[in-house]
């Protein structure tokens, strides 16, 4: 009798064990949405940054060291985005697997055509990304980079449901396939338009749906506003006929309301990441989102 | 006790290289897909850049920052008033040393208040693991041990332009320095919360609490560290610490501290707006020739509003008395203006009140203007 409990005891182990699923710890939502639509039911994700948050300034909170101490994947955008935070939470998780090179970290650019890397960098220009501009996942096709990255590195970890990610991999390019031609075909009557944007965070998605972004409200990346530059951009858009403003969630939108009252134009707050708003909740929603968002304002 | 630690300590640092997965052929495979997939994804996108040759070319080298301290006061003792000096220039070198360990330098070069004169000394030089079983982290060398929250950074990092009297009057005016070793591990709790526990052994500066010692009794200092999420924008700190070391005497002093810190952020204009709470407190006795210990204690509780993107306000309240001396004890009151352009600038107008039973009052105002280059590592929460 009590070598028969001892046999479902150890069974029962052995199950449970066969059906853990990896835990992942991204640091946007847009990688966890990724991540989810690969894992699948193999996963379980954590996002440290809300899609509402600006991902260059994260408070590196210690209950999210408590997560990545017990992570077996770490994704993160790389490219020096979430320099301010990402590191000290690494050095502290004490999780050997997803520090850099480690077999469960994933730079989420590899890969990527980058845009924008500075031929020379100063801080002088404000805050620069030296190895390219890292808005990367907003355009719908770094998506499915950014994908099959994932796939690589959780088929390597779980070998026995490669077939299962491999699967689904698939599924996400087909609905990414499809999408895109909606998108693209939605925005045709509409490229070119030229808008000003608060950051330059839009580079991949200007490129990716032939919108030009003319001006930043920052004088330079990362400097707040200053009245000689929205000054300027006022004056940018009375003379182009610019009626476009686009916004992102993490800044007040004072300053591009100020703008738009003089120039007659129209501030179109964008959605940055998933979770910017409630009804995104995946990466494909986000540029439903956005696309929705433009037309919109440019009907 | 102490053996034991001394036991728990040395393998734990030289178990660094125990365990190391290598890249297997399916990486391989991957690498030639990826590369395959990145020819498809090119030709469907306009010609861009890689940067494989930007990436590989900075990522041996450590990452170096040099960050200045200018400061002009005015002071209502002493026999100049006015004082316009350069502070100090603090030089951080850090990188990854391994897989297994980091290290971190940190040079000052910092004004002697006697002569003049430019000294430069090394604060801080350490390894830390990465990697050790059971999320244990093992630091070695020359550090600022975990004895109040706040001791643990350098001036550069803390809000207000001097450190709380406390810490001054006990540690000097940078805080307590050691060179040993720490050991720290994140307590598993059934409540899920984050919960850290340092301990460290070694040999302090001399400070006027705590003296090199002549004698083979070593400094031991634990700091327990809780941390709660009370909703998406605060927080709450919480932690508790304990030292043990000798005085300038060569007899026994043991300190107590605790901390308590509740911050305020919006996550979502959190470059905006925030609010920080923080209050220390902490509790000396130091054995004495005649027999009879002294005991002292101090305090302090600041907090700093930031009100737009650039400028915060704060205010402090300080009391501290002295480690040798029972009845001395110093009260004062600062507020703070600061102004941050960027995050590589500080500028600060601090106006001070002091008051004590053992020398004049007196007012200071200092203006204080932090400006750093390079890449500087994150401060800790």
């Amino acid at each position: 009798m009590k070598k028969n409990i001892y046999f479902i005891l150890l069974m029962l182990l052995i199950a449970s064990a066969s059906q853990a699923q990896l835990k992942i710890v991204t640091t946007i939502p847009d990688l966890k949405s990724i991540a989810e639509s690969i894992g699948g039911d193999r996963v379980d994700v954590f996002s440290i940054a809300t899609g509402y948050q600006n991902p260059h300034f994260v408070d590196p909170k210690p209950s999210y060291i408590l997560k990545l101490s017990k992570a077996d994947v770490f994704i993160t955008v790389g490219l020096d985005l979430e320099i301010g935070w990402v590191p000290a939470l690494l050095n502290s998780a004490r999780n050997q697997k997803i520090q850099k090179g480690g077999e469960g970290y994933i730079d989420a650019s590899t890969n990527i055509p980058l845009l924008q890397i500075p031929s020379s960098v100063n801080r002088g220009e404000g805050d620069i990304h030296i190895f390219g501009n890292p808005h990367f996942w907003l355009d719908p096709l770094n998506g499915k980079i950014i994908a099959q990255t994932i796939t690589n590195t959780l088929s390597r970890l779980d070998p026995e449901h490669q077939g299962q990610f491999h699967a689904n991999l698939k599924k996400f390019n087909e609905a990414v396939d499809a999408k895109i031609k909606v998108w693209e075909t939605t925005l045709a009557r509409f490229k070119n338009t030229k808008v000003i944007a608060y950051h330059n965070e839009w580079p991949y998605f200007e490129q990716r749906f032939g919108l030009k972004i003319v001006d930043f409200l920052e004088p330079k990346p990362g400097i707040p506003p200053t009245p000689s530059q929205l000054a300027k951009i006022i004056g940018t858009m009375k003379r182009e006929q610019i009626k476009i403003i686009i916004n992102s969630p993490y800044f007040t939108a004072e300053s591009a309301d100020l703008v738009a009252r003089n120039a007659g134009g129209k501030v179109v707050t964008f959605a940055t990441s998933v979770g910017a708003t409630p009804e995104i909740k995946t990466y494909i929603d986000l540029f439903d989102y956005n696309v929705g968002q433009l037309v919109s304002a440019l009907q | 006790m102490r053996l034991f630690c001394c036991i728990i300590f040395f393998p734990l640092f030289f178990s660094f290289t125990a365990a190391q997965s290598p890249l297997d052929s399916a990486a391989i495979a991957d690498s030639m897909l990826t590369l395959r997939l990145q020819a498809e994804m090119q030709s469907q996108i306009n010609p861009v850049q890689t940067v494989s040759v930007a990436r590989s070319a900075s990522s041996t080298n450590p990452d170096i920052s040099a960050i200045g301290d200018f400061r002009t006061s005015y002071s209502s003792t002493g026999p100049r008033n006015i004082e316009t000096y350069f502070n100090a220039l603090e030089v951080q070198v850090s990188s990854v040393v391994d897989p297994y360990a980091e290290a971190n330098f940190l040079f000052s070069f910092g004004k002697d208040s006697l002569n003049g004169d430019f000294s430069a000394g090394l604060e801080v030089a350490t390894l830390t693991s990465l990697s050790l079983p059971y999320s244990l982290q093992v630091t070695l060398g020359k550090f600022k041990p975990h004895f109040t929250k706040v001791n643990t950074l350098h001036p550069h990092a803390f809000s207000f332009v001097e450190f709380p009297a406390m810490i001054k009057n006990y540690f000097g005016d940078e805080g307590l320095f050691m060179e040993g070793m720490s050991a720290s591990v994140l307590v598993p709790n059934p409540w899920d919360f984050y919960q850290e526990l340092d301990v460290e052994i070694g040999r302090s500066a001399s400070t006027p609490a705590l003296d090199n010692g002549g004698s083979n009794k070593l400094l031991y200092s634990a700091y327990l560290k809780n941390f709660f999420e009370l909703s998406e924008n605060s927080t709450l700190g919480f932690g508790l610490s304990g030292l043990s070391g000798v005085n300038a005497l060569d007899l026994n002093t043991v300190m107590a501290g605790t901390d308590l810190t509740y911050k305020w952020k919006p996550v979502q204009f959190n470059t905006y707006n925030s609010f920080t709470w923080q209050t220390e407190a902490l509790l000396c006795r130091s054995d004495s020739s005649s027999g009879n210990a002294v005991q002292s204690y101090g305090a302090y509780t600041m907090f700093e509003y930031q009100i737009e993107k650039r400028t915060f306000v704060g205010a402090r309240f300080d009391y501290s008395g002295l480690p040798m001396a029972k009845k001395s004890d110093e009260r004062s009151a600062s507020l703070l203006l600061r102004f941050q352009p960027t995050e590589f600038q500080i500028l600060a107008l601090e106006f001070q009140h002091v008051n004590s039973n053992y020398g004049a009052s007196y007012q200071q105002v200092v203006f204080r203007a932090i400006f750093g280059i390079g890449t500087h590592a994150a401060h800790a929460y």
